[in-house]
């Protein structure tokens, strides 16, 4: 090794803290160029419908998920626009789900800056539908939504296990 | 009457199918209601707002 070089703003301080046990810890840095990601950098949300939500025939409707279960950093809008706005650049693991109470074609999708981007399972019964894809967010004007397609109107139920929205960053 | 109802008493030949691809309709949940977000069938014209409100 030659050198550690360690840069930082005019103000404030770095801290490398060490566990205050005994024993050895080793924290191997790969030969690569990145940002080290910890907890505080790597958003996560989780969300849940709490009322139940009419449904129009064969439109894509936005799901109104409005009850957090967590959001580590506040970018989840749970009470206008129900999208999720990372204000961290990087890549996203997005799942959502919606229970339709009525039997037609049903099906979720996941919408990028309101375009629909990935389409979920479809079901042809009284199912939940799913969908889980992986996007990369700017991290300033990037966001995503949760919408549903049922082929006949009805409803989509507000269960915390069926009907959800979620997201966390799994790299920069 | 829906945007899909009336859409259908246009062109009542349209099949689910297309209001999956090549038609979508979109609700916003922002009070706005429904509207068409993308027509991109390939011989059915977008029916105009006038039609669309002379169905009642």
């Amino acid at each position: 090794m030659s050198s550690i070089s360690i840069a930082g703003d005019s103000s404030g301080s770095i801290t490398l803290a060490a566990p205050s046990v005994a024993g050895t810890n080793t924290a191997t840095l790969p030969a690569a160029t990145g940002t080290v990601m910890v907890s505080g950098n790597m958003p996560a949300f989780s969300a849940y419908q709490s009322g139940t939500q009419t449904m129009p025939t064969a439109t894509f409707t936005k799901v109104i998920i409005s009850t957090k279960e967590f959001d580590t950093n506040n970018y989840y809008d749970a009470t206008t626009n129900y999208r999720f706005t990372p204000l961290v650049a990087g890549y996203y693991q997005v799942t959502g789900a919606a229970f339709f109470n009525g039997a037609s074609i049903n099906f979720v999708s996941i919408y990028k800056n309101g375009s629909e981007l990935r389409r979920g399972t479809e079901t042809t019964v009284s199912y939940t539908s799913t969908v889980s894809a992986l996007f990369y967010m700017n991290g300033s004007t990037d966001y995503v939504e949760l919408y549903a397609y049922a082929g006949v109107g009805s409803s989509i139920a507000s269960t915390q296990s069926t009907t959800y929205f979620q997201a966390v960053m799994v790299r920069n | 009457m829906s945007l899909y109802e009336k859409i259908k008493t246009i062109y009542p030949n349209l099949e689910d199918k297309d209001f999956m691809t090549v038609i979508i309709l979109q609700n916003d949940s922002n009070g706005a209601g429904d509207y068409i977000k993308a027509w991109n069938h390939p011989t059915l014209v977008k029916p105009t707002q006038e039609q669309l409100d002379a169905i009642k």
